[in-house]
């Protein structure tokens, strides 16, 4: 099936002067908490079996399928929590923000189906800090709904109480993963835990918790209004349903944008982002921890497989950044690894060291005192830190290895050009490339 | 992170007479927040940011303070409020402007803003103006990458910056009452309210270009 066109911005118009906030009646006069009523008429287990049949993929960066998550809490451990992620803080990442800017209620319906599917209590909306005025925005619709008993006693006419609060962080990247989210909820400084145990098992206050992506949830009240078959039609055999898209960067229309998974890159930059400015070099598939695209996998498909195909960490926040050709990747590398480092909790000393380490090497490397050697050193690095070889808690390590493992091996001759040593000027000093995979990834296998 | 070491026993803790926690804030951690955790340290976070809009940053016996009355210890407290960038432990200036100076921001030239801003105003991030007025800060991406290069001037978005207006701009703020001063309206002062605590309306202004 063709993508229908806009399902979870439906009230969001891509003129910018059409939108405007939509407030609980205006959610209502568009056919908003229909799918809660819905909900609530089904068995519990339906919705969830739902969910799992339409294939729904966490939208918070790891994929992670969403109705097995659910089905993961243990059956008679009560109270248990619904922590909903908003704290989108990888760069190029701001799909959840303008959802929440013009429909906050998308999201609390969608955390009110997910309660009564899964028998929670309360839920929790972390939002970071810096959101200032989303924060606003959903203490307001928060008030609504539950004026209108969506949240409260009584749960929408039924026997069962649900409450959601908001609940605000204060400027750390790292409580984006769950577990330092949950930290952070019960007040202390937001170190992701190590795991086992998992939070479905032991998660806010030690007891069952759900941890989805404001995006997830939003999904959840689409398929239960169409159905799963509806749900599924749109996308990949493994990618089903329609995605936010960020786009940042040199493109001429940055901005969020919906279509269904699968959809070239090419396409996502041409027919919305108002294509390139300038010549394409290079771009982000999903944030920052992905690693990058070569020039040639411009038509790579952005769905859950990108990785494996085109030799990145994943498909992320899909929030894609886009470099032309002016662009020096050596300078982008190392802001990249700057933030890494600079947002390290500093638990695992391989993360807080090795990431500190890539800034300074590539700051003279930027600063023009770098040495061939130093890029063996970065790949070496890349290969050695991270939750992947196992030395790590949490995965913001190997956020930082893909960046650096990716630049240097899609675009090596853009590193050796400004690490040629005044000794050996003109010698182009080849470069170990050990790692296996993705050197040459070629475009489109 | 920030790293914090400190003796705590040694550090000279500034107190005054007047507690740090007002009769207002401890009601609203009452009435609103401790209601909704299962833990009183969970409300911690909700605290503190009712101190740094109270202050405009974190009193160091307000720590003692907030300890007291979650009942934890101040180690405690110490160690969850100084991992966080947002809850500063020195004054800075009336406003706080955080400019982006992460990927999106860089590829739309955010060093020239700063660049202008420190012509302008003669600070570099992390000081303030000589009057005062004004800190900078150069931080993480600001989720608003679309709008880049950007920044948030007390916690209000400013979007596609353009190096010279936007240091004029900053220039031009108009001074605002001494923190703690209630005779003068500070609530107005801080485009952040304290969630949960009013019933006024989010402006409706509009995201985006
Ligand atoms: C360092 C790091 C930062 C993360 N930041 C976020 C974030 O800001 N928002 C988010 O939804 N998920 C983030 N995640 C992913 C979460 O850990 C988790 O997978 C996600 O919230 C689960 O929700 P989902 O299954 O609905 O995607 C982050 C993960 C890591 C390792
Ligand atoms: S990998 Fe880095 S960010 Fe994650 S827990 Fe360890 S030190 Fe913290
Ligand atoms: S990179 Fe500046 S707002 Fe995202």
């Amino acid at each position: 099936m063709a993508f229908p066109g806009p399902i979870l911005l439906k009230r969001i118009p891509a003129e910018p002067g059409g939108r405007h906030l939509h407030r609980y009646d205006d959610y209502v006069a568009t056919g908003g908490y229909e799918s809660l009523k819905k909900a609530l008429a089904m068995p519990p287990a339906d919705i969830v079996k739902l969910v799992v049949d339409s294939g729904l993929r966490g939208r918070g960066g790891a994929g992670f399928p969403c109705g097995s998550k659910w089905t993961f809490l243990p059956k008679d451990i009560h109270p248990r929590y619904l922590a909903v992620n908003f704290d989108e803080s990888e760069p190029g990442t701001f799909k959840d923000r303008y959802l929440i800017d013009y429909d906050p209620h998308i999201l609390l319906e969608g955390i009110a189906i997910a309660a009564y599917a899964n028998s929670i209590t309360t839920s929790y909306i972390y939002i970071r800090g810096e959101y200032h005025r989303e924060a606003q925005i959903l203490e307001e619709a928060l008030a609504e709904a539950y004026s209108h008993g969506i949240f409260g006693q009584k749960h929408a006419g039924t026997e069962f109480t649900h409450n959601c609060y908001v609940h605000r962080g204060a400027g750390a990247y790292i409580c984006g993963e769950e577990t330092g989210l949950l930290e952070s909820l019960e007040g202390k400084r937001g170190w992701p835990r190590i795991k086992p145990p998992f939070p479905a098992i032991a998660g806010a206050f030690a007891k069952p918790t759900i941890i989805n992506n404001v995006e997830t949830l939003a999904c959840v009240v689409p398929i239960v209004e169409h159905g799963a078959a509806w749900f599924k039609a749109m996308g990949t055999p493994s990618s089903s349903g329609p995605k936010l898209f960020g786009i940042s960067g040199h493109v001429n229309a940055p901005g969020v944008y919906e279509e269904e998974l699968g959809i070239k890159m090419s396409t996502l930059i041409e027919k919305y982002g108002g294509g390139v400015k300038g010549k394409f070099k290079a771009a982000i598939p999903g944030g920052i921890s992905m690693g990058i695209l070569a020039t040639n996998q411009y038509d790579a498909e952005l769905d859950f497989d990108i990785g494996k195909k085109y030799g990145v960490l994943g498909l992320g926040t899909a929030g894609v950044i886009v470099m032309n050709d002016q662009t020096s990747l050596p300078r982008i590398l190392r802001n990249i690894v700057r933030f890494f480092s600079h947002e390290s909790c500093g638990q695992c000393t391989p993360c807080r060291e090795g990431t500190s380490w890539m800034h300074k090497i590539l700051n003279r490397i930027v600063a023009g005192r770098g040495k061939p050697h130093d890029l063996d050193m970065l790949l070496e690095l890349s290969q050695t830190m991270g939750a992947m070889p196992g030395t790590t808690i949490c995965g913001l390590a190997d956020g930082a290895n893909w960046a650096v493992k990716t630049f240097l091996q899609k675009f090596p001759d853009d590193f050796k050009a400004v690490v040629k040593s005044p000794l050996v000027a003109g010698v182009s000093v080849p470069m170990a490339v050990t790692v296996s995979g993705a050197a040459a990834a070629p475009a489109g296998v | 992170m920030a790293w914090i070491v400190e003796n705590r026993l040694k550090a000279y803790t500034p107190t005054r007479a007047e507690p740090y926690l007002t009769d207002t804030m401890r009601k609203t951690m009452e009435d609103t927040y401790l209601l909704r955790y299962p833990r009183k340290q969970a409300a911690l976070l909700p605290l503190f940011h009712m101190v740094m809009h109270e202050y405009g940053y974190i009193p160091a016996g307000a720590i003692d303070e907030a300890a007291a009355f979650l009942g934890i210890t101040q180690a405690q407290v110490q160690d969850a409020v100084s991992f966080y960038e947002e809850f500063r432990l020195q004054p800075s200036g009336q406003y706080a402007v955080q400019v982006c100076r992460s990927i999106s921001c860089e590829l739309a030239g955010h060093e020239a803003v700063l660049g202008k801003v420190r012509e302008l105003l003669g600070t570099d991030p992390e000081e303030t103006t000589e009057d005062g007025k004004i800190t900078v800060f150069a931080v993480e991406c600001l989720g608003a990458c679309e709008q880049a290069p950007c920044a948030l001037i007390n916690g209000k978005l400013r979007g596609n910056l353009r190096p010279e207006s936007f240091a004029q701009e900053l220039q031009q703020l108009p001074p605002l009452p001494q923190h703690g001063d209630h005779s003068a309206g500070n609530g107005a002062a801080h485009a952040a309210k304290i969630p949960g605590a009013t019933a006024s309306k989010v402006e409706p202004e509009v995201h985006g270009h």
